[in-house]
């Protein structure tokens, strides 16, 4: 009867207090809500939007059949039949350019189709193989549009960047996880903890400023999500096969890891500066964790995600990082490719640090 | 402000919460003097705590103004910041680090400057017989250990004045009374100390002041002699006896030199004003009746019996206690 007695008391306790946190039973439920949602559209529709280059190689006469017909076959290309296009094509001048709009990510592969006819002349592809998905979709998109066409011109496929397992597409994605883990678990968790054990109330009272407060909780936290986001660099190389070819490629994944962390933690100290209990802090960044891990294209190409969770990758300092890292690491890119996601990413650090800093709490009310 | 107060609050109210309000702190205006060691006392839940966070700038009050030196604390909360040293009724200390780390972190945020401040660090684990510990983590430490570093903590930058929030509480009688050294020695430095305690001898034997706090409001603010001079009963003198005369209590209480009178169990009991110096003409009363007395004791009134005068409650109960009659308190 006692055991019983007991049993109840805790049960009520345990409720009375998680009904007093509305907060966190919002964000709790929400959470499985936006797996649903998220995972269901980033994951589980049929990729489009691939960009294709074609063009008719030199010497260059006249558009030959096979190319138009190939080119209409592409654009009409569905899944099935109620289904939207899944290849957005543009047609290129000349071989050179559109060889240019592959590598700098422009588009997902280029066919080039011979000038002249014989059955046994080859269409060239060229696709940008450290994409994951897109490349055998493109594969078999081109080889059913030209056999659509009657023709028996056999398809060469060339990988632009070899071959890449999708545990190398996903490695990159991984260092971008182990950097938002630790920030997760990092200064701001501190910052929430200093708040929730009173310790804040001594250093409140000193004339520290809130700035130096938030400054000094982001350093300590980039420094460790930095250690963390080059641990799995190194794991990458040593397990997934990953090469950094170049010191100057080695810098750049380095400066790529130390703005994205100080980004993404400034965004977490953020989000924490304004909480007082580990509780609603850890609902909301495990919330924040989710959409932000999930729309980075970490283990799935963004491409394949329909618009209104495009938006998101937008403003998503992962994304950049992500898109950053595969530029260097699986497709050896350099600076002009990256330039833009670094420039985001720069963007977004500050924004986050003055946010961080213009919402902290001076007042323990 | 002159140039005596370093701290003024004017009809200073906070209240809490919106659905439930809780007024903590209910117009209160007093002033601080410089170098004084000012005593907040009343029971828990007076808003003392309240009123000391408003004035350390951790809490904006609802309404009404507070001046710590020239500065106003919601206005120019930095440079109050500048000049003050907290202790902090819960305690801040980082129980990660150790005792030297807490207070190397704070001498940082406190801006003391580098060349000094290793030196101040190890002459404060001095005063505290923390040397040996410096290296110790905070969480090995017993309460009346980390309580020390806590109130040396708060004047590393020899602040102009000192918060004090209950800084003795749970420490056993050796440690309260370092404590209380430490306090004194201090405000022979010029520091001015604001002090909350709901221990009255405390109050009473630090404080050149005493306002006493009950519910938010502040119910009385003077020195602890005074205190205890606007008590209407007086010193307490009791005189045993193991047969008394019938005609030494009308004795007494003719000469005019007593309040009152009774007998209880083999004692008189009585309340006068100056007891010191009616005892011997209250004695000579006995001899001249040839009345052997037994035992004689002198009790004065305490700042317990102050405040139970002024609320009818004893400061350490709650609610429902009856009013007790002045006097009974210990002997001093």
């Amino acid at each position: 009867m006692t055991m019983i007695r007991g049993a109840v008391a805790i049960f009520r306790r345990d409720m009375k207090k998680f009904i007093s946190t509305p907060y966190v039973i919002i964000f709790t439920l929400f959470m499985p809500i936006m797996y649903l949602i998220i995972f269901g559209n980033a994951m589980g529709g049929t990729i489009t939007n691939i960009h294709i280059g074609v063009v008719q190689a030199e010497p260059y006469t006249i558009e030959t059949p096979l190319f138009t017909s190939t080119v209409e076959a592409l654009r009409n290309f569905r899944s099935a039949p109620d289904k939207p296009t899944i290849f957005v094509v543009t047609v290129y001048p000349t071989e050179a350019l559109a060889k240019q709009a592959l590598a700098d990510g422009q588009i997902s592969g280029a066919a080039i189709f011979p000038s002249t006819l014989p059955g046994d002349n080859t269409i060239r592809v060229y696709e940008d193989s450290s994409d994951y998905m897109v490349p055998t979709l493109m594969e078999g998109g081109i080889t059913a549009a030209v056999a659509a066409t009657g023709t028996q011109n056999p398809v060469e496929i060339n990988k632009l960047y070899g071959k890449i397992e999708y545990f190398q597409f996903f490695g990159v994605g991984v260092i971008v996880m182990a950097i938002f883990m630790t920030t997760m678990m990092g200064g701001a968790f501190a910052l929430i903890r200093d708040r929730e054990n009173g310790i804040i109330e001594g250093y409140l009272v000193t004339p520290v400023k809130r700035s130096s407060i938030i400054l000094g909780i982001i350093g300590s936290g980039t420094v460790r999500a930095f250690l963390a986001g080059f641990i799995i660099v190194i794991v990458d190389v040593l397990i997934t096969g990953i090469v950094i070819r170049t010191i100057d490629q080695f810098l750049l994944v380095l400066l790529v890891l130390v703005i994205s962390c100080i980004g993404v933690t400034a965004l977490v100290v953020s989000v924490a500066s304004r909480f007082n209990t580990q509780q609603e802090y850890a609902s909301t960044v495990a919330f924040f964790n989710l959409i932000l891990f999930m729309t980075s294209g970490a283990f799935y190409p963004t491409i394949g995600m329909p618009d209104w969770l495009r938006w998101i990758t937008v403003i998503n300092p992962e994304y950049y990082t992500v898109h950053a890292l595969r530029s260097i690491l699986l497709r050896g890119q350099g600076l002009n490719v990256i330039g833009y996601d670094l420039l985001a990413l720069f963007i977004f650090s500050t924004a986050a640090i003055i946010l961080g800093i213009t919402t902290y709490k001076r007042t323990i009310e | 402000m002159t140039g005596e107060q370093i701290i003024r609050l004017e009809h200073l109210t906070k209240i809490f919460g919106n659905n439930h309000r809780v007024t903590a702190v209910d117009d209160v205006s007093f002033d601080v003097r410089k170098g004084e060691i000012f005593g907040l006392l009343g029971p828990n839940g007076a808003g003392k705590s309240t009123l000391i966070r408003i004035l350390t700038t951790l809490i904006a009050p609802t309404s009404g103004t507070a001046y710590v030196d020239q500065y106003e604390v919601t206005r120019e909360p930095e440079s109050v910041r500048a000049i003050i040293g907290v202790c902090p009724q819960n305690s801040t200390l980082d129980l990660e680090l150790t005792a030297y780390d807490n207070l190397d972190f704070y001498g940082q945020l406190l801006n003391v400057e580098e060349t000094v401040l290793e030196r101040r660090i190890w002459e404060l684990l001095k005063m505290t017989d923390l040397t040996d510990r410096a290296n110790s983590r905070v969480s090995t430490f017993s309460g009346g250990m980390r309580r020390k570093l806590e109130i040396v903590r708060a004047f590393l930058h020899r602040p102009l004045i000192l918060f004090l929030d209950e800084p003795t509480i749970g420490l056993d009688p050796d440690s309260r009374f370092e404590v209380w050294q430490q306090i004194t020695r201090l405000n022979t430095e010029k520091t001015t100390i604001i002090l909350t305690t709901h221990y009255m001898d405390e109050a009473e034997r630090l404080c050149n002041r005493i306002a006493f706090m009950d519910k938010g409001k502040l119910i009385a603010l003077d020195t602890p002699e005074n205190h205890k001079r606007a008590l209407p009963a007086g010193d307490l003198i009791d005189i045993g006896f193991d047969h008394i005369d019938g005609r030494v209590l009308p004795a007494i209480r003719e000469s005019g030199l007593v309040t009152s009178i009774e007998e209880k169990e083999k004692t008189l009991r009585i309340s006068a004003k100056n007891g010191n110096s009616v005892l011997p003409a209250i004695i000579s009363i006995f001899e001249k009746f040839s009345v052997p007395m037994t035992s004689i004791s002198i009790h004065s009134p305490s700042i317990e019996d102050v405040f139970i005068y002024l609320t009818g409650r004893k400061l350490d109960s709650g609610e429902g206690e009856q009013p007790q009659p002045a006097g009974g308190g210990k002997a001093s």
